[in-house]
């Protein structure tokens, strides 16, 4: 009978699976091929021995779009372009990336100058300015066969309003130039502001070829095993099918970071929190995004190196640091951490592979968070005698002990975490005291009490598939696709018939894509006159003006009624939820006896000896007085002084600051 | 140089706290702002100052605001503020910098009687603030009253309430006074947020702590500062070049200066600089200041900090009544976006000789200043700023159709010009080839063709129309740009009424080269 759920997700050096089951979590972590990501993806199936027939669905995470834009090893792509406007991708927005450091380049657009060919036509705001001129598309057709491209993004002036050159242009490429991918703006996003357009739309045609032909691949290994065909997790945190990925590749760039969110949210909501703001701290870097009533936000002013993609991806916050970054002193006497890190090779000094500077992880294992000795994935062994030579190196030059060095580093980096949690809280008009933090990652739950207690949050949660949690959050995510539609009007000027007829039209088209979807209706709406848009809620249309004010106050801080207010576009999620299976968590066996080991919480500068208790012992209600350690299988939790903690139900940590 | 009262790990800690703070008052001005200079262009900062009117910390987004903000501190302190008090202000020859830069300073308070601990800033540049053409930025004016409204130091909010009669009669001189409103009132949302994240950041921290970390930023960055300067060898060099003209004559303006470096403090000297001119390119001695730290900026690492220990190693002649130290009444509106450029690109060549050797050759020195306003509809104005080439270094070649020096604005983008403007862009591409040849080429200079669709008024303000960008170690130097309208060659800056149909045509320049190319 077939009811597991699968998610699978390709990280940087893992793939993970998880099949869900009835609420039971089964697990598995094979290493990653980068070469061909699916040959991670089939070996995690034989390493948690799924029987194929038994498979519901089976949806997918990858870094493959996202590692093609890194390295520029997309497709060989041209632009079509109005011409006069050749160079839009090049001058972009005409500022340069770094005010001071005046030699440092842009990246580099993804159409190189020899490949962006023009076309004689023009449209305005109010329509055609000047005929789609047939010889000039002749000539761009045949320079596009002599230049032996695999893709081409067509993109022309206005045709966010004005599609019709632009679809015409698609047609004759497309008859012209068979298995050439060919991406038009007004498809791939129908919105203004020339720049993000093409340069959305280049992406999309650039990372065509290459995602379309390994989700092929991947297609081809799943279904012949005997599994359903995959699903694709999108930037938006919903999945797709094979086949519409493969033509909306643009979507998919932030396929990766996006199914960790949702598993935080799910697994939360599991446990009956909805408001959240999720942290995820690996070695090299950090993601996080706030969950407004059980539900991930997101946002469409991306940049993904250096290319600005202006899709609905979920709201996250990423920075640069991690357990892996280097703690160091600059020329004026402070104490730095990052941005430079040891990332897993040499890694940390502790890890005894060559690496002599001192990490987030030296003075996490230092202070006694994490245990001497203990095994890291294989042969990587943990040494506290190589961090503290380390950290003392750093604490000569800062005239300052080790001990104070450690809990230096873990301030300042808990600091740079602060300010990430603000700027998706804070600044976004969210109170972060009215949130709980979601912490995962393998040095989430080491940091989560103490960023909790800066940000005022009195509630932590550390779920027992944190290792894990993306897979989780593919398994359970629903299909979504995101329909836009440009309006550009100001709002007194609209019926809401018109709004309510506008909204049903696209609704009849999603219906087409998707069986029997459910519908969130959203506006981007700004104060005539402003230039920048914001989302909002617009399932009562009557309300819509009122929703904004709101959003707009809560944003920056105030409100202008009596203003006008525009609309610029419409907005439609589409949704086919997958049912949610409950988790459950077992009482646990038995007693267990904790073990103990010394460690130190900077608050009297004392060492003191703490429990220390494994994950795997504890069960459903299993309590735990800070300070404490819990060992996770691929995480450690710190319960600092100060707070407490039970195993809810569903296996999640619960941690509150008494 | 102030004993440390902060451990290092404090230090680093409230800095980057401090420097967010700034950040996010940058984001909620932009955001919220109506002049398309602010909201597109992120022409404007925001920044944080100590009760002493020192500079604790600032979001840059354009580097001609870097030095210019301290002196509307002192202003305004000079006012008896009060806790609940916005001031507004955009003299150049009180705290100001040219007129459309309006600059809002709100005292911060703390605790129960509502001690002055600090000051929050804010400036943007306004669309238009008046005077004799739109857009506030006239290529002709002779005296400061011709380029608009004067605000000198004066209480915008009083304890919390709009002062209705000052507002008013700002509103009175403006031409799009509806713009103008909005855009204040982003600049005081600014202001304000700034109250409270530092209210926040003293609850958790201690009031003390805070106010010792104002003190202990700015004495560690100005260690750093010395450190940096200190690596360069002592010694005294000197340059010049031109200005191309000043708006009522073409003639050559020249700019000099000699840098001196001793030990861990430097000097900029402009004796032997024009006296101030007839025309607007003057500056007053805040702009100058800028461009100064503009160039000392460039010779720093990247991570140290913007505020006043930054700037307090280097001191900076310039004579009373020159083009860089000009006197009321002179025109200014010019000296911010174009003398300013001159002035940094003196003080870089000047600072080549001490062969820091990863400076780069020379970039645009111009930000193609292109203001167009008509009179329909209510009235509108345009105004924007052009990127070109920046030299090669020797890293690799210049990136192509970016702001080279005191500026870093955004384009407008094409669609969004066309919906809110009667005018069509014809072109808008890069000049392959415009810079200069070499090891590593210069980048490109751009085009953009802008017809009116209805009758206008046009005001240029470019250089860098006779005297080419140069190359380094080498190179050759890039192509001057060209003004014209339709077919006829403009000269660098002038005013013109423009008849439905015609087209305004800017070339900007490109950067030099880096090196002999084939060498």
């Amino acid at each position: 009978m077939k009811k597991l759920r699968l998610g699978v997700d390709v990280g940087g050096t893992f793939t993970d699976l998880v099949a869900l089951d009835n609420g039971e979590i089964l697990t598995a972590k094979v290493p990653s091929t980068p070469q061909d990501q699916s040959e991670g993806v089939m070996n995690s199936v034989r390493a948690a021995g799924i029987e194929a027939r038994s498979v519901a669905a089976f949806a997918h995470g990858m870094t493959v779009a996202t590692n093609a834009l890194l390295e520029r090893k997309g497709a060989r792509t041209a632009i079509v372009t109005t011409e006069g406007f050749r160079d839009v991708l090049e001058i972009a927005r005409q500022d340069r990336p770094s005010l001071y450091d005046l030699s440092r380049n842009r990246p580099p657009a993804l159409v190189p100058r020899g490949l962006r060919f023009t076309v004689r036509e023009r449209m305005g705001p109010e329509g055609e300015i000047l005929p789609l001129d047939e010889r000039s598309l002749e000539e761009a057709v045949s320079a596009l066969k002599e230049a032996e491209v695999e893709a081409v993004a067509v993109c022309l002036l206005f045709a966010f309003l004005h599609p019709e050159h632009e679809k015409k242009v698609g047609e004759v490429l497309r008859e012209a130039l068979p298995g050439v991918h060919v991406s038009l703006s007004s498809e791939v996003l129908p919105e203004f502001r020339e720049y993000e357009r093409f340069s959305t739309t280049a992406a999309d045609a650039y990372l065509g070829p290459r995602l379309a032909a390994y989700l092929e691949n991947l297609g081809r290994e799943v279904e012949g095993a005997g599994m359903p065909s995959p699903l694709v997790m999108q930037s938006s945190g919903g999945v797709v099918e094979i086949g519409v990925a493969s033509q909306r590749t643009a979507a998919c760039v932030l396929s990766g970071p996006a199914g960790g969110v949702v598993g935080a949210a799910y697994v939360a909501e599991a446990g009956g929190y909805r408001n959240l703001l999720t942290f995820d701290m690996g070695g090299t870097s950090s993601d996080v995004a706030p969950i407004l009533d059980g539900r991930t936000l997101t946002t469409t002013e991306t940049a993904v190196a250096g290319v600005p993609i202006k899709l609905p991806m979920i709201d996250v916050h990423t920075v640069s640091a991690g357990g892996g970054s280097i703690a160091w002193t600059d020329a004026g006497g402070a104490l730095r951490v990052g941005p430079h890190s040891a990332g897993a090779d040499p890694g940390p000094a502790a890890y005894n592979k060559g690496g002599e500077q001192a990490t987030v992880t030296d003075a996490n294992l230092f202070l006694g968070y994490l245990q001497d000795g203990a095994k890291l994935g294989g042969e990587v062994v943990l040494d506290c005698g190589l961090s503290e030579k380390a950290l003392s190196r750093v604490g000569k030059e800062l005239g300052m002990d080790t001990l104070q060095v450690a809990l230096g580093v873990v301030q300042v980096t808990n600091t740079e975490m602060v300010g990430a949690l603000r700027v998706i809280s804070v600044e976004r008009g969210l109170d972060p005291r009215e949130f709980a933090l979601v912490a995962f990652g393998g040095a989430g739950p080491l940091h989560a009490c103490s960023l909790a207690e800066e940000l005022g949050i009195r509630t932590v949660l550390v779920p027992k598939a944190g290792g894990v949690l993306s897979a989780l959050g593919l398994a359970v995510s629903d299909l979504r696709r995101d329909y836009l539609r440009p309006v550009l009007s100001t709002l007194n000027e609209l019926e809401i018939g018109e709004l309510e007829d506008a909204f049903e039209e696209m609704e009849c088209g999603a219906a087409k894509d998707l069986d029997s979807p459910r519908f969130g209706r959203r506006a981007d709406l700004r104060y005539a006159g402003q230039s920048f848009e914001l989302m909002v809620d617009a399932d009562e249309l009557e309300d819509l003006e009122a929703r904004f004010h709101e959003v707009h106050e809560r944003r920056y801080g105030y409100r202008m009624e009596e203003e006008i207010v525009e609309l610029v576009n419409l907005r439609l999620v589409a949704t086919v939820p997958v049912e949610k299976p409950g988790l459950e968590e077992p009482e646990p066996e038995g007693e267990s006896k904790p073990g103990r080991r010394e460690a130190n919480f900077g608050d009297e500068k004392t060492w003191r000896e703490v429990p220390v208790l494994d994950r795997a012992r504890m069960g459903r209600g299993s309590e735990i007085e800070g300070p404490a350690i819990v060992e996770f299988p691929e995480a450690t939790c710190v319960v600092r002084p100060g707070w407490r903690g039970i195993i809810d139900e569903v296996g999640t940590l619960v941690l509150e600051s008494v | 140089m102030s004993e440390r009262n902060l451990d290092p790990v404090t230090l680093s800690v409230l800095a980057s706290a401090l420097s967010g703070i700034a950040e996010e008052m940058g984001a909620v001005l932009i955001r919220g702002a109506y002049s398309s200079n602010i909201k597109e262009r992120r022409d404007c900062s925001t920044a944080l100052f100590d009760a002493r009117g020192r500079m604790v910390a600032q979001a840059e987004h354009i580097p001609v605001h870097l030095g210019a903000m301290p002196e509307a501190v002192a202003a305004v302190m000079d006012r008896n503020p009060g806790a609940g008090d916005v001031f507004a202000l955009n003299d150049p020859y009180s705290g100001g910098t040219h007129l459309p830069d309006i600059t809002l300073v709100s005292p911060v308070a703390a605790g129960e009687n509502e001690e002055i601990v600090g000051y929050a800033v804010t400036r943007a540049h306004h669309s238009d603030v008046g005077g004799m053409s739109p857009g506030s930025m006239p290529s002709s004016s002779r005296e400061i009253y011709q380029e608009g409204i004067i605000i000198p130091p004066v209480r915008l909010v009083r304890g919390g309430e709009y002062v209705e009669e000052i507002l008013a009669l700002i509103l009175a001189n403006v031409r799009t006074p509806a713009l103008r409103r909005g855009d204040l009132r982003a600049q005081i949302a600014a202001n304000r947020l700034a109250q409270t994240r530092i209210s926040e950041l003293m609850e958790r921290r201690g009031k003390e702590t805070v106010l010792t970390a104002f003190d202990e930023v700015i004495s560690y960055t100005e260690r750093r500062t010395k450190e940096a300067i200190r690596a360069l060898p002592d010694g005294e060099y000197e340059a010049e070049d031109f200005l191309e003209g000043d708006g009522t004559t073409d003639e050559d303006i020249p700019i000099k200066a000699i840098v001196t470096i001793e030990d861990d403090s430097m000097t900029m000297d402009f004796t032997g600089t024009s006296e101030a001119v007839a025309g607007n390119v003057n500056c007053p001695l805040p702009v100058t200041r800028s461009a100064c730290y503009f160039a000392l900026r460039v010779l720093l690492p990247e991570d140290i900090p913007a505020n006043a220990g930054t700037y307090a190693p280097l001191e900076i002649l310039a004579p009373e009544g020159s083009l860089v130290n000009a006197i009321s009444p002179s025109a200014v509106v010019a000296g911010n976006v174009e003398t300013s450029n001159r002035i940094a690109d003196v003080v870089l060549a000047a600072l080549s000789g001490f062969a820091p050797a990863d400076l780069p050759a020379q970039g645009q020195g111009t930000m193609n200043n292109l203001i167009i306003g008509g009179r329909q509809g209510g009235g509108w104005t345009y105004y924007e700023t052009m990127g070109g080439g920046q030299g090669a270094s020797n890293s690799g070649p210049g990136p192509s159709g970016v702001h080279v020096g005191m500026s870093n604005t955004l384009n407008t983008p094409v669609e969004a010009f066309e919906m809110e403007y009667p005018m069509r862009v014809e072109r808008y591409e890069l000049l392959y080839g415009s810079g200069g040849a070499g090891k590593h080429r210069g980048g490109d200079g751009l085009v953009r063709s802008v017809k009116v669709l209805e009758p206008a008024s046009l005001s240029l303000l470019a250089d860098r129309r006779r005297h080419p960008p140069q190359g380094a170690q080498g190179g050759e130097p890039g192509s001057i740009g060209k003004n014209l309208l339709n077919d006829e060659e403009l000269p660098p800056k002038t005013s013109r009424e423009l008849a439905r149909g015609d087209v305004v045509t800017i070339h900007t320049p490109g950067g030099g080269g880096y090196g002999k190319e084939n060498g």
